[in-house]
């Protein structure tokens, strides 16, 4: 039960939940791709959310395109004393009293426009590369710090073990959004200093580090859980036998085994990463003005539900899709890749 | 037993201090600037920020430095910058509020995901089953500030059928408490409902394969009385201590976002607030304090867990 | 002013902006900052009516509160020796008169010595008697407490080595007090014209002689005014009743009608406006969110309005950094800035005009403000091309510009917008948004050198020293620099210092002031473009016609409220 809901409580869910993903993953031995294909493949929904997700990461990349050819216009570009002809009628795009025109679903301002005037489908996309560039790289982070700290722990045991397990216990005592929090308002005003590298206060890496961070319990935890089984497997063994080093059996033997959990662990940790950032945003202490992201959108949003509710439906739409996709998506893939799926679904 | 226990709580002690480390760290060392400017909030003047770097001893040594916040935050000396109220207090004071709206969620998302998760497990393959996962995995997908603020809007202000948010106190009125605290216990819920009912649906067909189920199956039991008996009865476990964990975790402050969407003026809320205003003390805070009752519950659950099952003091 | 002062200033700046940046209002303004007085009828008293604020107060003490929240219901606890009138016509509300002081001061000829003489048989509102060591003692908790509000007080002689002594009790040399005779003199090191305004903030409202030197939100002093707090439970609601030891100060001083004002506090400005309409709640101290304006002006407007506040929103630019070191530039972008777009974004909440002085101080004009605005009618769209061609020709046209702003709604928006009408105008401009609690300290560091931003100012007092200072060329300095542009005009910074020194404010001071700021905005050193609105909005049992009474410097006027 990958799906771990990291929305506000999320990290919250804690350990127990996550001690059963650890031994649940263990069990299944070598990955029979082929078969998980073949599996998955016969899953529809998961296919199809699967391809859905393809198209929402492509429309994202598609942003200047439409802005383009389509709204004429920049993310940027407001249009406050703009009119459009709407119906034959001419309509201003933000009336006098600050409200902005809604959905018109012509080229121009398709999905309406913000308080600023500007065209809210352009920002959606542009916002959504924000949103999936945070997501996509902090998965990355998460599991690359995963794999490197689960697979020390589990293969030397003793001392590396004790110390990151300890780490990750630490860790694991904060909930994930108050963690992330913490972070966002510590790194809020001057950025962050790793070695001879920067990051400004309002620069989007600060907020992928933060979300890259809190989740390597969650993924280092069971990755460590499986190493362990695997290093008394006989294939190991045998390589320990033949003379490899440590390094040369991490690289050659442990981790392509680990193949399937990670693939299924970097779906399900984009779509939490996305989440994350979103509620992140919404408190201030996510990705900051004026980078769009579709949880700065809906923060926006809420304070012009009544006049405006499309600010606030559009982006989180947007949102739910994204993470609905990746979830069922990934909920296939472990399905299909995890030989007790079949077992339970038979029943 | 005893010996058990003291272990568990010498454990427990190190891992809070090791929290608060952490803690300390993530505000004093890890950020590229000046603490003292960060600690002095919004209305910060040059005389304002040297007063707080001599009262949080920033020029002092590393552990200097973290055994006087410690000393703030434990005798409940630590003040909001922007407000000068105390940090103590005013979580205290939002403690009902945070612990009403916990209660509630967590009493409704455990009852609703045993009957989902039940009956999930029970239709499993069909297409009941394939339904309320894809419920639930909308349920886990969804942002709580976007549907708490969707219902909150439409449910509360427009169609009426609830208030538009806030907070009765339960000595006042409590059937105004429990008509305000509707639909935020929903939509606390919702996310948890769907995490919940999945795992308790794969604890049901695991159990169902085992040796003992087979057996009572074989005695010739009625399948009503096996379901509630043996099945539901062993895959409940895990799942309770999960929800003892997320109860804490709620109270501890992680309902921020319901809170605020729905003006609750709890615990949560007011961290929201302290995080916009870039108030540090209370954010140190209530992290500080939400890492330290999880911790707490921890050691409690593992303790209950040993008394219940003598094998565990053994590991 | 001493150099804390332009510090301390900033805090309003950050305090205010921050508390009246959440109000809001609408069109139907009333041009100037007259207030309603009168609609006809007698106002009713008595009653318990229940209102909101969306953040609790700063703090329940006079001595330390510097935001609306805090001063809209503690100017009406506390009484200064001199204060304004409450009678809603606004020219006369904006003029210092005697308050717990029999008279205006005696001022020395040098400008230096002011004397006050306190009124006989003033009580407190627990009743214990008013003594004139009191005023001396409510100066010492602003110095001792490090308030906001010190840096107003430290021209008075002594007031530094007060400060230096850190003891409550020691003594200011600067204030003696006979509480005998009632007799109270001030002497200052250097003459001050807007003394007696100072002198009537609520930061020096009496309070008794042995009130501790430390803040006491929870438990507020007792005061003279027309309400008494009591009860003040922070972050949910505090309670104002009626001071039944509320003396007879005049007719333009007048006792509160309603008996109890219950404040709660409610983060969610929607819900306040919602509990409004409904009833709920009677009045909302913030204005109604845009959110919710529409509905409340299309079908509440029988108790809605919205006033022109003495505050003004304009963009710095900074003529030490290129390329606003032009005047051209400088001249361009005050043609070129689109002030109705900008009056958009806080929902028509901001009067559109180019005066750096607001209405409502003296030495303003109406004129050009608006219709001989040297810029073109603010109300109007600009001349983008007439301004694009300036830049063209000053050969800066493709220059990098960083436009500075803060966190706040709407002023996220607002420099959002403003980087794009600069973009327009031929500059690559690129937003650079900073959290609203470290704004003013990052644009006013010499090091950060700022180009070209947001800036505000709601004033503390109705005298032109209190905007002045933000365009004086002495008050530049290194760092928590409030003249953002660092703008050193030889003949305004002259002009400030020598009426600075005017005791009092005459029509023909008035009118010097007034030929500053024409200069000011004829030679471009600062973009104004426009007055923050503020609004009024009742619940329906309030007597809206004879009970909304807005005060020029201190916004809705609680002693005015009745109920039907």
């Amino acid at each position: 039960m990958a799906t771990e809901p990291l929305t506000e409580q999320a990290g919250l869910q804690g350990p127990a939940a996550w001690e059963q993903e650890a031994e649940r993953e263990h069990v299944h031995g070598l990955g029979p791709w082929r078969l998980g294909l073949r599996r998955l493949r016969r899953n529809r929904v998961a296919i199809g959310f699967g391809v859905l997700f393809v198209l929402l990461v492509l429309s994202c990349l598609a942003a200047p395109l439409w802005a383009k050819h389509v709204a004429h216009t920049t993310p940027t570009e407001n249009h406050l004393s703009d009119t459009i002809k709407l119906d034959g009628k001419t309509t201003n795009v933000v009336g006098l009293d600050g409200v902005p025109i809604g959905p018109t679903y012509q080229g121009e301002f398709f999905l309406g426009a913000d308080p600023n005037g500007r065209d809210i489908m352009v920002r959606l996309l542009y916002g959504g590369r924000n949103s999936l560039m945070i997501g996509v790289v902090a998965a990355l982070m998460t599991t690359i710090l995963s794999v490197v700290l689960g697979v020390i722990a589990g293969y030397f045991r003793g001392w590396p073990d004790l110390t990151i397990r300890s780490l990750l216990d630490i860790m694991w005592s904060f909930p994930v959004l108050i963690l992330g929090v913490a972070l966002g308002v510590a790194l809020a005003l001057g950025g962050l200093q790793l070695g001879p590298i920067t990051i400004g206060g309002d620069s989007l890496l600060i907020p992928i580090f933060i979300i890259g961070l809190v989740y390597v319990p969650y993924m280092a935890r069971p990755v460590r859980g499986q190493v362990l089984a695997l290093r008394e497997k006989e294939f190991v063994e045998a390589a320990r036998a033949q003379g490899a080093g440590p390094l040369r059996i991490m690289f050659s033997e442990v981790v392509p085994n680990l193949a399937s959990t990670i693939l299924v662990f970097f779906t399900l940790l984009i779509a939490n990463a996305v989440l994350l950032e979103s509620a992140l945003s919404f408190l201030g202490a996510g990705v900051r003005p004026p980078n769009p992201s579709w949880g700065t959108m809906i923060d926006e949003g809420v304070d012009r539900i009544a006049t405006a509710p499309h600010l606030t439906i559009v982006p989180g739409l947007m949102l739910v899709l994204t993470v609905l996709s990746l979830n069922v998506f990934g909920d296939g893939v472990r399905d299909a890749l995890d030989p007790r799926a079949k077992v339970r679904l038979e029943h | 037993m005893g010996r058990f226990i003291v272990r568990r709580v010498i454990q427990m002690v190190l891992v809070m201090f090791a929290v608060s480390v952490l803690t300390f760290l993530i505000f004093n060392v890890i950020p590229n600037s000046d603490p003292a400017v960060r600690m002095s909030g919004r209305q910060a003047s040059e005389s304002t920020i040297e007063a707080i770097r001599e009262e949080w001893g920033f020029n002092d040594s590393l552990p200097q430095q973290y055994i006087t916040t410690m000393e703030k935050v434990i005798t409940g000396d630590l003040k909001s910058q922007f407000t000068q109220l105390s940090v103590g207090k005013e979580i205290v004071k939002g403690l009902p509020r945070t612990f009403s709206l916990a209660i509630g969620a967590a009493l409704l998302w455990m009852f609703v995901a045993i009957c989902f998760g039940l009956y999930s497990a029970v239709k499993a393959g069909k297409f009941a089953d394939r339904f309320l996962t894809i419920i639930a995995l909308i349920g886990i997908s969804m942002p709580v500030f976007w549907i708490g603020a969707l219902a909150n809007y439409y449910l509360g202000f427009k169609l009426g059928w609830f208030p538009n948010g806030g907070y009765v106190e339960f000595t006042e009125d409590p059937i105004d408490w429990f008509y305000h605290l509707i639909l935020p216990w929903t939509v606390l819920a919702i996310l948890f409902i769907g995490f919940y009912s999945r795992v308790l649906r794969s604890n049901v067909l695991d159990t169902i394969n085992e040796d003992y189920v087979r057996t009572a199956r074989a005695k010739g039991l009625g399948e009503r009385q096996i379901m509630i008996r043996h099945v539901l009865r062993n895959s409940m476990i895990p799942i309770v201590t999960l929800w003892g964990l997320d109860f804490g975790a709620v109270l501890g402050g992680g309902a921020i976002l319901t809170e605020t969407v729905f003006d609750l003026q709890g615990v949560g809320q007011y961290t929201a607030e302290a995080i916009g205003q870039l108030d540090v003390p209370p954010v140190l805070a209530v992290t500080m304090f939400s890492a330290f009752f999880i911790v707490l519950l921890n050691a409690v659950v593992d303790i209950l867990y040993a008394y219940l099952d003598p094998r565990i003091r053994l590991q | 002013m001493g150099k804390l002062g332009r510090r301390a200033l900033a805090l309003l700046l950050a305090a205010l902006s921050m508390s009246v940046i959440a109000a809001c209002g609408g069109d139907d303004d009333s041009g100037d900052s007259s207030g309603t007085g009168g609609g006809g009828g007698e106002a009713k008293n008595g009653g318990s009516i229940t209102i909101s604020q969306t953040s609790q107060p700063d703090f329940m003490d006079p001595a330390l509160t510097y935001t609306v929240n805090g001063i809209e219901p503690l100017w009406l606890v506390y009484t200064p020796l001199l204060t304004y009138p409450r009678t809603g016509d606004a020219e006369k509300d904006s003029l210092v008169v005697p308050g717990l002081a029999e008279d205006l001061p005696t001022i020395s000829k040098d400008g230096k010595t002011y004397e006050l003489t306190l009124r006989k048989g003033l009580k407190y509102s627990d009743g214990s008697p008013v003594k004139a060591s009191d005023f001396e003692h409510a100066v010492k908790r602003v110095l001792n407490l490090e308030s906001g509000g010190s840096a107003f007080y430290l021209g008075i002689e002594g007031a530094q080595d007060y400060i230096d002594a850190d003891k409550c009790d020691a003594d200011i040399k600067g204030i003696e007090a006979d509480d005998k005779t009632g007799t109270i003199t001030i002497n200052l090191s250097e003459p001050d014209g807007s003394f007696s305004n100072v002198l009537a903030m609520w930061f020096v409202g009496l309070v008794p002689g042995d009130t501790p030197c430390k803040n006491l939100t929870e438990s507020p002093p007792p005061g003279v005014g027309p309400y008494k707090v009591t009860e003040s439970v922070p972050n949910r609601q505090f309670v104002l009743e009626k001071n039944t030891n509320f003396p007879d100060l005049g007719p333009d001083i007048p006792a509160g009608h309603v008996d109890k004002i219950t404040t709660k506090i409610v983060k969610s400005a929607q819900r306040q406006a919602q509990d409004v309409i409904s009833g709920e709640l009677d009045y909302m101290q913030d204005p109604p969110p845009a959110d919710i304006k529409p509905e409340v002006k299309a079908k509440y407007s029988d108790r809605y309005k919205e006033i022109t506040t003495a505050s003004t929103y304009y963009m710095f630019m900074n003529n030490r950094v290129a390329p606003f070191d032009k005047k051209e530039v400088r001249d361009a972008v005050n043609i070129g800035l689109d002030k109705p777009a900008l009056a958009r974004l806080f929902a028509g909440e901001v009067a559109p005009g180019c005066s750096f002085l607001p209405p409502g101080q003296p030495g303003f004009d109406e004129a050009l403000d608006v219709d001989d605005c040297p810029w073109g009618n603010p109300n109007e769209p600009p001349d983008i091309e007439k301004a694009r061609q300036m830049i063209k020709d000053a050969g800066v046209a493709g220059a990098d510009v960083t436009v500075y702003g803060n966190n706040d709604d709407p002023t996220d928006k607002v420099t959002e917008a403003y980087a794009d009408q600069l973009t327009k105008l031929g500059f690559k401009a690129k937003p650079k948004i900073l959290d609203g609690g470290v704004y003013f300290q990052t644009i006013g560091s010499a090091k950060e050198a700022p180009q070209t931003g947001f800036a505000n100012w709601f004033q503390d007092f109705p005298h032109p020293k209190n905007f002045f200072f933000l365009v004086d060329g002495k008050s530049i300095q290194p760092t928590n620099n409030q003249n953002f542009g660092n703008v050193d005009d030889p003949e305004i910074t002259k002009g400030i210092a020598e009426l600075n020194q005017e005791p009092e404010m005459t029509d023909e001071v008035a009118a010097k002031w007034g030929d500053l700021n024409k200069k000011l905005v004829e030679r471009a050193w600062i973009a104004p473009y426009g007055h923050r609105k503020l609004a009024t909005f009742f619940s329906e049992r309030m007597d809206f016609d004879n009970c909304a009474r807005f005060h020029p410097v201190y916004f809705n006027d609680y002693s005015s409220f009745c109920l039907k």
